[in-house]
């Protein structure tokens, strides 16, 4: 462009025309733009903290870490010094547990994929406490951090086999003995459950194992495959002899019958 | 003094009382198996892979003995990881560690009686994994049922999912989609692209070799598996069974289903898709490798030709350039100045408009639709994550292609408007020989061929330079060359757009030869465009850096009296050179068409190195 001069470039400027050539020339460059993504499109709230800043504030603000998660895996591996509240029971028990409602909360779940925390999180929010976190990623996130978890009463894990959603009614046709476990919580149970199943949701699985069989095969049912291998060894270890999981929990379940029915 | 002497001589007596008190203290020192008696710890122990440690190797951090006999100390809890730390650090980022807090014991089921592995590892693998994995899939199986008969390349557990490393990503696959994808392809590639290992297992050595050359290939190559049939799309992640077995899901009767989960609506007749097909194999792909040589032999046969008539061009040009210089001598006109510079008309504002969506589409075309091609490149990589990914890329290039098939149709509607400028009907066919024939004509004549041989003859100093009409027989071939390639292009990209529509038309091995007739017409397109096209039109050294005729629509009296004698003759003649005189394009236009012709050239060039750089280096 040497070859214009400054005072040609001024004067042309001021046409219409290389207005309508620069609307021209975004036109042809703006589908290229437009590819070019936003790297940091994530949209984090600060409730949700990463594993290093919970120990920060364990550590320097005294905040109390909670396990979301049910009493036996709570016990069986937590974040050192937790305390197990589980989500069904935050609001009978937050409230002792920590009166002063300015006191920091952290929450947490087994894993990345658990929205307990979060649920626990709105939970303290209505009952006031003004400094609620949610551990992002839960354990996974603070195992993966290089962090260390407590055990106090380790469920002995012992084989457990598991059975796809597919296979789950023709097995339940054969054995017509089986006793169908749903360990999701109420609500969850009253939205959809299989027929013929029996809740009780895994925070309350030590306290209610009387009602459960021995001696017939018993089908574990949790929400997304995650939890039901800790409750079926924990059944185990107590006497129930056969014991089966299903594979991917209730969601999928639930997603292979609607693309099922959608084919 | 008597005294001092039995003192010393009572010293070595005390001496060997003391050693004496402490070896018989020493035959009393507790042995762990004392208490710990069970046959487990004793010569379960003393046998297994640990048997020539201590106790107190794993069960550590003793610090007082007489309170552990009375149950008021335990051990510290173990960390196998002490010893085994390379295994411990991979663990601690394992599945069964994040998600399920598994302890070594927990698989190694009884840690104090274990035992060397005898029997084939594989088979050990399989057999403690299956003990909660009861995957029937897996156990009947091609690589299950091998493992079993004892095959020592064949897949266990643990080659697909690692041992203690066990990627984080559900077996459901739902979760970690992408890096999943990509684990398990690369899994799978990595045994069957072992070229012994297959041949000793009378498996095909090159079936990743030619996947990778598919689209579906390509593009989970880029690094977007997740868009594509990967490895386990089609072969199941378990049950994976030869295509002879009636339940394998490649065998032929399950194939249009197969296919069906990614191409809903499909003919059962798209499963003749070849998905790892070897286009040099005459014998077993006829059809492919006939449509490889033709494409093969047109890209050398329109390169040879054309390279050499613009290479022979150039040289001619320089060196009469050269002779004019050393010679002083300068061309005549027969124009004044003033009338010499007088614009004349070349293009209409159309014809400058598709042009320039031409070079839109054209550009669109190429950068998303090249790195597909050289998929293992850098530069591919590169240019697609700048697009925003290949899904991104595909939408751009499908876009891009929609405007130039409006082009072409539109192009169609014109010259068909030029034939028959009267209508279909009787008086519509007057004349249409001379319309189609004629000088306003971009179909091929005998005068072409004439100004060709005399091109040649003076190429090598045998005559003077021919003289054009309104076009010269290299544009006429750049026009009509757009013919073919959207036929070829065009067709097989439709093709390609809506494979399980196109299956309603033809068997899914067209499909096969569309890809390879989409991808080498178009790099003979691109590398005529950026190399022919560029080298006669822009680079000559007439026009050198380029002519911007296309975009400003018009050239010099002189340029068209010099160049296209016979067709400014027939102008005056016909008395319409007066109407064809504009005005100079505006400043405006000129800098518009000097940045977005420059652009347009440098980038086809810059493409062009690229590519030179991928055939000879890359």
């Amino acid at each position: 462009m040497g070859w214009i001069s400054v005072d040609l470039m001024v004067s042309i400027f001021h046409r219409k025309s290389l207005r309508k050539a620069a609307v021209f020339i975004m036109l042809f460059i703006l589908p290229f733009l437009s590819s070019c993504k936003a790297t940091h499109t994530q949209d984090k709230s600060q409730k949700n903290i990463d594993s290093p800043t919970a120990v920060y504030l364990i550590k320097e603000k005294k905040a109390a870490v909670i396990d979301t998660m049910s009493y036996l895996e709570c016990m069986d591996h937590r974040i050192p010094g937790s305390h197990c509240i589980a989500l069904e029971e935050i609001d009978k028990k937050l409230l002792p547990a920590f009166p002063n409602k300015s006191q920091l909360l952290i929450f947490y779940c087994e894993s990345d994929k658990c929205s307990r925390a979060g649920q626990a999180y709105e939970k303290a929010k209505l009952l006031g406490y003004e400094s609620v976190y949610i551990l992002e990623d839960g354990l996974v996130a603070w195992k993966r951090a290089g962090y260390e978890v407590e055990t106090i009463q380790r469920v002995k894990r012992a084989p457990v086999i598991s059975i796809k959603s597919v296979r789950l009614k023709e097995f339940i046709k054969e054995r017509k003995d089986t006793f169908v476990l749903d360990i999701r919580s109420e609500d969850a149970f009253k939205a959809n459950h299989l027929d013929g199943a029996k809740n009780i949701p895994f925070f309350m699985l030590h306290k209610r194992l009387d009602e459960i069989p021995k001696n017939v095969p018993v089908i574990v049912i949790d929400e997304n495959g995650k939890r039901s291998f800790l409750a079926c060894c924990y059944l185990i270890n107590n006497g129930v002899k056969d014991v089966i999981r299903l594979f991917g929990g209730m969601e999928t379940m639930v997603r292979q019958t609607r693309n099922k029915d959608n084919t | 003094m008597m005294k001092k002497c039995r003192v010393l001589i009572l010293i070595p007596f005390l001496g060997f009382f003391l050693f004496a008190v402490s070896a018989y203290a020493a035959t009393l020192k507790i042995q762990c198996s004392d208490c710990h008696d069970s046959e487990k710890f004793t010569t379960g122990f003393k046998g297994s892979v640990h048997g020539n440690t201590g106790c107190t190797s794993c069960h550590a951090g003793f610090k007082s003995l007489d309170k552990h006999v009375i149950f008021k100390e335990k051990p510290a809890l173990i960390s196998c990881g002490t010893c085994h730390s390379e295994i411990e650090k991979q663990y601690r980022n394992s599945f069964h560690s994040l998600y399920e807090d598994f302890k070594c014991y927990d698989c190694h089921y009884d840690i104090h009686t274990l035992k060397p592995e005898k029997e084939n590892l594989k088979i050990a693998v399989t057999k403690n994994c299956t003990k909660c994995h009861t995957n029937d899939e897996y156990a009947l199986s091609g690589h299950g049922a091998a493992v079993m008969k004892g095959n020592k390349d064949t897949a266990t557990c643990s080659d697909c999912h690692g041992l203690h490393d066990t990627k984080a990503y559900h077996t459901s696959g739902e979760t970690y989609l992408l890096e999943a994808r990509e684990f398990y392809n690369k899994t799978c590639k990595a045994c069957h692209s072992n070229k012994e290992m297959m041949e000793r297992n009378n498996i095909s050595p090159n079936a990743v070799k030619y996947y990778e050359e598919t689209y579906h290939g390509k593009v989970q190559d880029l690094g977007y598996p997740t868009s594509v049939a990967g490895c386990a799309d089609c072969h199941t992640n378990h049950n994976i069974l030869p295509k002879s077995n009636p339940a394998s899901t490649i065998h032929p009767k399950n194939l249009t289903q197969n296919c069906g989960k990614c191409h809903p609506g499909i003919h059962p007749r798209f499963a003749e898709y070849k998905a790892h097909p070897d286009y040099r194999d005459k014998e077993r792909y006829p059809q492919l490798y006939v449509s490889f040589l033709l494409m093969a032999g047109l890209l050398l046969v329109t390169f040879v030709f054309f390279w050499t008539h613009t290479l022979l061009w150039w040289r001619k040009v320089y060196w009469e350039r050269h002779q004019m210089e050393e010679l002083g001598i300068k061309l005549e006109s027969p124009f004044t100045h003033k009338e010499g510079i007088e614009r004349i008309k070349r293009f209409s504002v159309t014809d400058r408009i598709m042009h320039v969506l031409l070079i839109i589409s054209f550009f669109g075309l190429v950068i998303t639709g090249f790195p597909l091609k050289y998929h293992s490149t850098p530069w591919a990589g590169a240019i697609i994550k700048a697009l925003g990914g290949a899904h991104n890329a595909g939408l751009y290039h499908r876009a891009a292609a929609l405007i130039l098939i409006g082009l072409f149709l539109y192009t169609l509607l014109k010259c068909f408007r030029f034939a028959f400028p009267k209508g279909f009907r009787k008086e519509g066919w007057r004349g249409f020989s001379a319309r189609i024939f004629g000088p306003d004509s971009l179909m091929p004549n005998a005068q072409d061929w004439r100004q060709f041989k005399a091109m040649v003859k003076w190429f090598f100093g045998k005559g003077k330079p021919p003289t054009f009409g309104r076009w010269t027989y290299w544009e006429k071939f750049d026009f009509l060359a757009v013919f073919w390639g959207m036929i070829a292009i065009g067709g097989s990209g439709v093709t390609l757009w809506a494979p399980g529509l196109a299956s309603w038309v033809y068997p899914g091995w067209v499909l096969n030869i569309a890809s390879i007739v989409h991808s080498e017409e178009a790099l003979l397109a691109a590398l005529f465009i950026f190399t022919v096209h560029f080298f006669n039109t822009h680079l000559i050294p007439s026009k050198f850096p380029m002519d911007t005729i296309i975009f400003t629509g018009s050239y010099k009296l002189e340029e068209l009296w010099r160049f296209r004698t016979p067709e400014y003759e027939r102008l005056v003649k016909e008395g319409r050179l007066e109407s064809l005189k504009v005005k100079h394009p505006s400043i405006t236009l000129k800098i518009i068409s000097s940045m977005f012709g420059h652009a347009s050239l440098w980038i086809g060039l810059l493409f062009t190195l690229i590519l030179l750089w991928t055939f000879f280096f890359a």
